[in-house]
């Protein structure tokens, strides 16, 4: 019996230890790159692990505060060893290489997560993130609530949908309206609308320019629009400015211009998507009643 | 003009100016070392033995990142320097600028089809893409430089004119290539595409290093020994001719030396201007035209400017970086400016 | 000895150079006279060794000058354009210097020559100027001192060709410059000079070539070629013959 007590007592003594090693092990000071995946760290509660962050990762507004290491793909490796991490967490977009290895070399792990927009990448990433934070319970239900939603936003599609066609919906990234670039088909741009019950016109890969004829040709009757400069009211402004013929679209002339925070395009799935394709389904079919309260354009 | 300053007294100056330049640049960074530190680490990468402990980040910080960006900040510099000496005086213009000759163009012109063709090769593996961008640009300047020296030549006599010509468009044609690209390229290519035009030594290591610091020893150790040839050049090319130099030889050499230079600069930190401009203008008014001392002294200013200039570049916005072409073109063009005003230029 | 065997240069289909015979004797100055157009540059450019003939050669010593090359070449031929391109601010003995760059004679000897050709053009007041502050003058007077200087002190051997040396010189530079030649050919330099001042090459020249349309019209002495016939005949200008009361050699005056 006092043999079997004191084995147990050891197990547990060993147990213990390993979570104690295993939990000084965790990464205590985070530097984030990539727009989404800084939204998933602050979602799973890591917040308060990030030390310096890229000029992507914009939300939530505190992490303003925190010091910029540059744009994601050119670091800079002494910037980010001042800021004396255990981690760098970002994309495959992170760069420049040399920079990456150099950073490595320091003894800073390094992981890359991938930015493919679906769900199995994206409870990659989480459980990933979620081990690294020491919270793979709070990871996984992360995945869990995503994935419902997901659906819930797919039921709402085949409810809303019911019998008419999806409409054809284009995605443009802009710069202060100007130099209009179109989502392709492997892009988050255009999963977005998917999902959302559209259907996404562009027949190119990433993001291209679009000549205005080409833009009159497709003419979608929904845009969706994402500034990289300007934010709000005038964002839709400026776009039909700089772009006076976008008004012969049928788009435009319904007046279904549709803003979007270009943010959430960054870095993957983030933990808006959900609420945005709320927003963005009941924009494409305003006859039906919206998934979310706050969904209501 | 008697030389503001004496020959002597000005390499002694720009002796300790590059010498505080790299100091500065091995002591200074985001990561805030001890000085003591910072000297320690750095006598022991030289190989002598010294005591200390707790070294180990001053050790990683001075010799993985702070030397090899030091010493690509002297080669870049040097060479940027050299090759602006010997442009102006192969094109008897205290204004020619080694981008005159097509390099800079050509070497931009190839890295933009190393990272487009790359990218649309759905990215290359990492081992290779940062020398392949380096060959790629290289090979770009030499090809250009050979094309504008071959269009400007007939009969094996080179017309200046017509090379500054033929520079001229092969430079906008290599700009509508690039523009193509950059229309074409989605945003990531563009991204990166734009980063590298601006230039930068961020990334810096030992391996990359090497084919720019042989160039540069190579460089700085041939040009001056053209000095003589780039003087009597100077006077017009059948007067140098009349002296007994081999013109038509002469004017080959500067120009496949400076695509070397350039190209191998370019490839090596991007696209960073003003120093072959601005430096070999600046020493001249100082000690004046007589190549032999105009050489070494803008090989040394232009070394360490360069190196100023990376210590603003990395400081300024830590812990994110300027691009160091930035921060040349606000030193340079305001000088340039000014000398222009002052009507020395 | 500079010598020219049936030269003949064409540029595309015009013929702007042809019959041309002579040589440069050691010692002497020759002088090379004609209107505009009548090829006195081309002359002196294919007897420099910049332009190719299309006929004939040009030989040196006996040698083609295509043979000879650069430092030993240029010891023994210098050679003064019309006009200077120099764009830098070099000072005036660096200039000069340059003539000394075929040589090597090491630096003291060489500032010693350098202030002798100065003073032989008469310049050496501008020793230490900055060169682009000369005016034209002062500038054609450095180009020559550096000439003069390539070749110091001048020897049996050696040639000097000079492209309308006095262009841009007031009178009295205008004698000194070839006051300074006609010294330098007696120390056994043979000078070609191309004038276009008939009485400037009456008077310092041993002989004279009118050359007309890119031939020779009149091959000699001052004496026998600046006569009112052929300088009508080349110049399409009425002149008068006279004798310059004090020295002899004629002066042309125009009627």
């Amino acid at each position: 019996m006092r043999v079997t007590a004191r084995i147990a007592s050891l197990c547990c003594a060993v147990l213990l230890s390993q979570a104690v090693v295993a939990a000084d092990a965790l990464p205590q000071r985070w530097v984030s790159a990539g727009g989404s995946i800084t939204e998933w760290v602050v979602a799973l509660g890591g917040q308060n692990k990030l030390v310096g962050v890229d000029t992507t990762s914009l939300n939530p507004i505190e992490l303003k505060k925190l010091p910029s290491i540059g744009y994601q793909r050119q670091l800079a490796a002494e910037g980010i060893l001042s800021l004396k991490p255990d981690l760098l967490l970002g994309t495959e977009e992170m760069g420049p290489p040399p920079v990456i290895a150099q950073v490595k070399g320091a003894g800073v792990t390094v992981e890359s997560l991938a930015t493919k927009a679906d769900i199995a990448t994206l409870e990659h990433n989480l459980t990933r993130i979620g081990a690294l934070l020491g919270d793979e319970a709070g990871a996984a239900k992360a995945v869990a609530d995503y994935k419902q939603r997901l659906e819930q936003q797919a039921q709402w599609v085949k409810t809303a949908q019911a019998g008419k066609t999806a409409p054809t919906v284009l995605l443009l990234l802009s710069h202060a309206g100007s130099s209009p670039m179109a989502a392709g088909q492997d892009t988050i741009g255009a999963w977005l609308i998917e999902q959302a019950g559209g259907r996404s016109i562009a027949t190119h890969n990433s993001y291209k320019a679009l000549s205005t004829e080409a833009l009159l040709a497709l003419d979608p009757e929904v845009i969706i629009f994402a500034d990289r400069s300007i934010a709000g009211p005038e964002a839709k402004a400026a776009l039909l400015k700089q772009n006076p013929a976008l008004a012969a679209t049928h788009a435009a002339k319904a007046d279904r211009l549709l803003a979007l925070d270009p943010t959430v395009l960054v870095g993957g799935l983030g933990p808006r998507i959900p609420d945005t394709l709320a927003v963005l389904g009941a924009a494409f079919y305003p006859a039906a009643q919206p998934l979310t309260a706050n969904a209501k354009p | 003009m008697n030389p503001v300053v004496l020959p002597r007294s000005l390499f002694i100056a720009l002796g300790l100016l590059l010498a505080l330049a790299l100091l500065l640049s091995l002591a200074l960074g985001p990561v805030s070392l001890p000085l003591l530190d910072t000297c320690k680490a750095a006598l022991r990468l030289l190989g002598l033995p010294v005591a200390g402990d707790g070294l180990e980040q001053a050790e990683l910080i001075i010799g993985q990142i702070r030397m090899p960006r030091t010493l690509l900040g002297l080669a870049v510099g040097a060479v940027l320097a050299l090759s602006g000496v010997a442009m102006q005086g192969l094109f008897r213009n205290p204004l020619a600028d080694p981008g005159l000759v097509g390099v800079s163009s050509g070497a931009a012109l190839g890295a933009a089809i190393a990272i487009v063709g790359g990218a649309s090769l759905g990215g290359l593996p990492d081992a290779i893409a940062p020398y392949l961008l380096s060959a790629s640009a290289f090979a770009g300047g030499l090809v250009v430089t050979a094309l504008v020296y071959r269009l400007g030549s007939r009969n094996g006599q080179t017309s200046v004119s017509t090379m500054l010509l033929a520079g001229i468009a092969l430079t906008a044609l290599a700009g509508a290539v690039i523009g193509l690209f950059t229309y074409l390229a989605d945003d990531a290519t563009l991204r990166t595409l734009t980063f590298w035009n601006l230039g930068s030594l961020n990334g810096a290591s030992y391996t990359r290093l090497w084919p720019l610091l042989v160039v540069t020893i190579g460089v700085g150790l041939w040009l001056p020994k053209r000095a003589k040839a780039l003087n009597a050049l100077l006077l017009g090319e059948s007067e140098a001719r009349h002296l007994g130099f081999d013109v038509e030889r002469v004017k080959r050499e500067l120009v496949f030396c400076t695509a070397l230079g350039v190209g191998a600069a370019v490839a090596a930190a991007g696209m960073i201007g003003f120093i072959g401009l601005v430096v070999p203008h600046l020493v001249r008014l100082l000690v004046g035209p007589d190549h032999r001392v105009l050489l070494p002294a803008s090989a040394l200013a232009g070394a360490a400017l360069l190196l100023f200039a990376d210590v603003v570049a990395r400081l300024v916005l830590a812990p994110a970086e300027l691009p160091i072409g930035i921060v040349t073109a606000l030193i340079g063009a305001p000088f340039f400016l000014y000398l222009l005003l002052r009507g020395r230029a | 000895m500079l010598r020219a065997d049936n030269l003949a240069v064409q540029r595309g289909d015009k013929q702007v150079l042809a019959d041309i015979d002579l040589s440069l004797q050691p010692g002497e100055v020759f002088g090379v006279l004609g209107p505009n157009g009548a090829g006195k540059s081309t002359l002196l450019d294919a007897l420099s060794g910049e332009l190719r003939p299309s006929q004939g050669q040009v030989t040196l010593d006996g040698r083609p000058l295509a043979s000879w090359t650069g430092p030993e070449r240029a010891q023994r031929l210098a050679i003064l354009p019309q006009t200077s391109t120099l764009n830098f601010a070099f000072r005036v003995e660096d200039v000069v210097g340059m003539g000394r760059l075929p040589h090597a004679t090491g630096r003291v000897r060489d500032l010693e020559i350098i202030a002798e050709a100065l003073a032989a053009a008469d310049a050496g007041h501008l020793a230490g100027r900055n060169y682009l502050e000369l005016s034209g003058g002062e500038r054609q007077r450095v180009h020559l001192a550096r000439v003069l200087a390539q070749l110091w002190p001048g020897a049996k051997g050696q040639t000097l060709l000079l492209d309308e040396p006095t262009s841009m010189l007031d009178p009295l530079h205008q004698h000194t410059t070839l006051q300074a030649t006609r010294a330098i050919a007696q120390s056994g330099v043979a000078v070609l000079v191309i004038l276009h001042d008939l009485n400037l090459a009456a008077r310092y020249c041993d002989r004279v070539l009118l050359l007309q349309n890119g031939r020779p019209h009149a091959l000699g002495t001052p004496h026998e070629v600046l006569q009112a016939e052929p300088l009508q005949a080349v110049f399409d200008l009425e002149v008068l013959v006279q004798r310059h009361p004090e020295r002899g050699h004629p002066l042309i005056i125009a009627r």
